[in-house]
């Protein structure tokens, strides 16, 4: 009969998985189809919900007014019914739940307890007050007393349809695995994001004596839980406190199907736990702790530092590693004794695990980054969370805001990746400048090198050639750098232009400064100083090329002077011919070796003047 | 040289009129239409949107898997907003196209009138989003692309102006690369899903959306 609801039709699957994932809510589930056998009962129930649903979205008071007066009209076909199965099921939720596991009972326990103390919300506000008025319409004052009651009833019912409702996919009450892949960190850290919220807000908190001690208000705390499993928490407008963080974190855990060491392992933990030698026991744990699945191992880890963290601090909290135990020990489903003893070890049995604080995905609201790192990280998360939203609605989990968010995502994707090609194309362009520019003068340059280290060593007459050669290959160089400088700065010009018609010029450097607010304020910065280095560069290997061709002039007039003296002196000392052969072998080995070497060095040179002006850049940015 | 600083000019004042447009809240703005772009892969979707969106032609293909973009517009004096969804042509995101098509309140169906399978596919085209929107009066636009390359035309128009007749849509040419015809697409089509929503409004007293058509029915029944 239920199976006819819209909810049904929008979720598939809620009441399968529903069933598969948790047995205490199945429990509730055949209660609430067990008193389902009124219809007009019925009908109540779902008018209810689709006012919920409004009112979680924007508390509109419009959208409840206009459904008003039918429902008060079924409200007064049966009064009298609809209390007494609300009365039934109670009892029958309770007696049933009394044949299941001590720790289920608790836990509906607990949402029994919720549903009790929700009216007393500003929302049963609301309804009165909404009642009231149709009432007056209706001219049923007499009943009027009544229908309160009968309206909080309802009030209670129409949250426990909502908690069905929200549990399509719930994150709380499912495996570790479940949830983290329902509600993802999307920076990479597999954790349900719950989690990682209240150990997030909890780490800030270490020093809070109240830590742990202190119990939430109940209806605060489901709120919460209903935000997490509908997935529609928005750190940015529901922050934690401390007792709900703690709850939170509690009641996750404390609701998982089985214990995060796994049904299989706890046992062989618990033994490990109970040796008498507490040396060996780190390394059996890790051995255990290696074969829990990754996420169960993570969400550990996570938790275990975290509360490493807070006895580090029991100065403050007081709170040392076997009080925590004792208050958190039933939560994780482990004795007291392996609890402490992964407390005591937990920092070497998780060394890989830093607890980071979790920077969700950008929304539109955000000023996007302009660092293409940064650029890249954020694409990462928003893919992520892209993937995540399409799964989900494939999966039909479908609603209006899912919608809006998947085109929000999209569009965000989007300008971030056109910010990045933009980027990039920028960049290939300066690295073909700087290749071209730097190349060209290395060569220029070594081929003037080659040229005078050939006539120092082997006095030839090649000389002339190799010196006219490197001539016109060092003036291309230099033509080329100065075409390419004299373009630069006039793409800078364009560049700026159109952006900023208010930019200010730096009086000291000459540099384009835009203002504060313009995204390319950085960017256009780094570009004029990266381009001043490279200038200088450039400067500087010309004076070298320009000593080195008079080095050559010089060493040219000399040789010139000198050779009839050098050709004298050649034949005088050479006794024999194999000892001129092994002389001049000798020699073109070690110049070819020493080619070699400079070779190379020019290479790291070059690789080294790169990194200066990277550094140099770095360091002027810091002026402005 | 030229060529890449224009472009360079674009993308730079692209990126300063954005962040304003993007830090309204969708909810608090001026109304919003949503735009979804389809057709093969290679028609010039991608290229039809941004030339409306920033006045750039791109020549370089490089195929899309889904862009989406925003924009305020004035439509008939009125200042409205413009949500374009980019769909990928390609087969391969079918898959992710069924959660877009459901959100979109008007298509661009577009194909290019110098390839006729491109031609022949707005048929699955229009059936796929039929099948999701359940409407067959949901705001939607033929539109041949590339009409600068009349020379290499296959698809004759008369062709083109049956199946629009045939489906009761209007037919436009279009050529993402002179301009021609960019603008008018958009807005006649927002023109259309604006009419459908008062329509709509109409029809349901002000209180819903199209898609709560189905759920209402059910309500009543039970």
């Amino acid at each position: 009969m239920d199976f006819d609801s819209p909810e049904e039709k929008e979720f598939p699957g809620l009441y399968a998985s529903e069933a598969a994932d948790s047995r205490s809510k199945k429990s509730k589930e055949e209660s609430d189809f067990s008193e389902d056998h009124d219809l007009s009962k019925k009908d109540l129930l779902i008018g209810r919900r689709k006012d919920k649903k409004d009112k979680g979205k924007d508390r509109g008071y419009a959208a409840l007014e206009g459904e008003s007066s039918p429902e008060e009209e079924l409200d007064t076909k049966s009064p009298s019914k609809s209390k007494k199965s609300k009365t039934f099921k109670f009892t029958s939720s309770k007696s049933k739940e009394k044949r299941e596991k001590s720790r289920d009972k608790e836990r509906s326990e607990r949402d029994v307890k919720h549903l009790e103390e929700e009216p007393s919300s500003h929302k049963a506000k609301d309804k009165k007050d909404k009642k009231d008025k149709s009432d007056k319409k209706d001219k049923k004052d007499k009943k009027g007393k009544q229908l309160s009651q009968q309206q909080q009833q309802q009030q209670e019912e129409a949250i426990a349809a909502e908690e069905v409702l929200a549990l399509g996919y719930p994150v709380f009450g499912v495996s570790v695995s479940l949830a983290t892949e329902r509600s993802r960190c999307h920076d990479g850290v597999d954790l349900p994001l719950v989690v990682r919220d209240c150990i997030d807000y909890l780490q800030d908190h270490c020093k809070c004596e109240h830590i742990y001690k202190v119990e939430p208000i109940k209806a605060r705390l489901m709120h919460y839980k209903r935000l997490y499993n509908n997935r529609e928490h928005d750190a940015a407008v529901d922050e934690l406190n401390l007792p709900t963080a703690c709850s939170l974190l509690k009641l996750f855990l404390c609701e998982l199907p089985e214990p995060v060491l796994t049904t299989d392992l706890v046992a062989r933990f618990e033994e490990v736990a109970s040796h008498p030698k507490v040396t060996d026991q780190e390394a059996e744990l890790q051995q255990l702790l290696e074969q829990l699945p990754k996420c169960n191992r993570t969400l550990l880890a996570w938790v275990l530092l975290h509360f490493d963290c807070v006895i580090q601090q029991e100065r403050h909290n007081k709170l040392n590693a076997q009080s925590l135990a004792m208050l958190l020990s039933p939560t994780l489903q482990m004795s007291h004794r392996l609890m402490v003893a992964l407390l005591c070890h937990c920092n070497n049995l998780f060394p890989d695990v830093k607890l980071i604080k979790y920077v969700p995905p950008l929304t539109s609201a955000n000023q996007l980054p302009d660092r293409p790192e940064e650029i890249q990280i954020e694409l990462r998360k928003q893919d992520s969370l892209l993937a995540q939203i399409h799964s989900e609605m494939n999966a039909g989990f479908i609603t209006k805001k899912r919608e809006e968010q998947l085109w929000e995502v999209q569009r965000i994707i989007t300008q971030l990746k056109r910010r990045l090609r933009s980027f990039e194309k920028k960049q290939e362009k300066s690295v073909e400048e700087l290749e071209s520019t730097s190349s060209a003068q290395l060569a220029a340059a070594s081929v003037d090198v080659a040229g005078v280290s050939a006539q120092l060593a082997a006095a030839s007459i090649a000389v002339a050639e190799d010196t006219t050669d490197s001539k016109p290959a060092a003036e291309t160089g230099a033509a080329s750098n100065n075409s390419i400088a004299s373009e630069e700065p006039k793409t800078e010009e364009l560049d700026t232009y159109p952006s900023a018609p208010d930019y200010t010029i730096d009086s000291v450097t000459g540099f384009v400064v835009l203002p504060k607010t313009n995204p390319h304020r950085e960017e256009l910065l780094r570009l004029q100083i990266e381009y001043q280095e490279l200038k200088a560069w450039k400067h500087e290997l010309k004076a070298r090329i320009l000593a080195e061709r008079n080095e050559v002039y010089k060493l040219k007039q000399l040789y010139d002077l000198q050779n009839p003296k050098a050709q004298g002196s050649h034949a005088e000392p050479m006794p024999t011919e194999a000892d001129y052969e092994r002389v001049i072998d000798h020699y073109t080995r070690e110049n070819a070796l020493l080619e070699h070497k400079k070779k190379m060095l020019g290479i790291e040179l070059k690789e080294e003047r790169r990194a200066c002006i990277a550094l140099q850049v770095e360091l002027r940015m810091h002026e402005f | 040289m030229a060529g890449l600083t224009i472009e360079q000019r674009a993308s730079l004042s692209e990126e300063e009129i954005d962040p304003a447009i993007m830090s309204k809240k969708p909810t608090a703005g001026p109304a919003l239409h949503k735009v979804i772009m389809v057709g093969s892969g290679g028609v010039g979707k991608s290229a039809l949107t941004l030339q409306f969106m920033y006045d750039e032609f791109v020549e370089d293909y490089e195929p899309t898997k889904a862009d989406s973009y925003r924009k305020k517009v004035v439509l008939d004096g009125e200042e409205v907003q413009i949500d374009i969804l980019d769909t990928a042509g390609q087969e391969d995101y079918a898959a992710i196209r069924d959660n877009y098509f459901r959100s979109g309140e008007g298509f661009l169906c577009v194909f290019s009138i110098t390839d006729d399978e491109s031609f022949q596919a707005t048929q699955e085209f229009r059936e796929q989003i039929l099948r999701v929107k359940n409407d067959e009066s949901i705001p939607f636009l033929l539109v041949g692309n590339k009409c600068d390359l009349s020379d290499k035309r296959k698809v004759p128009l008369s062709e083109c102006q049956s199946r629009a007749q045939q489906w009761s849509v209007p037919y436009v040419e279009t050529s993402a690369k002179t301009r021609e015809n960019v603008d008018k697409v958009f807005f006649d089509l927002m023109r259309e899903i604006r009419s459908r929503k008062t329509e709509d409004s109409k029809a349901t007293s002000g209180r819903a959306k199209d898609r709560c058509k189905k759920r209402r029915l059910k309500c009543t029944l039970l």
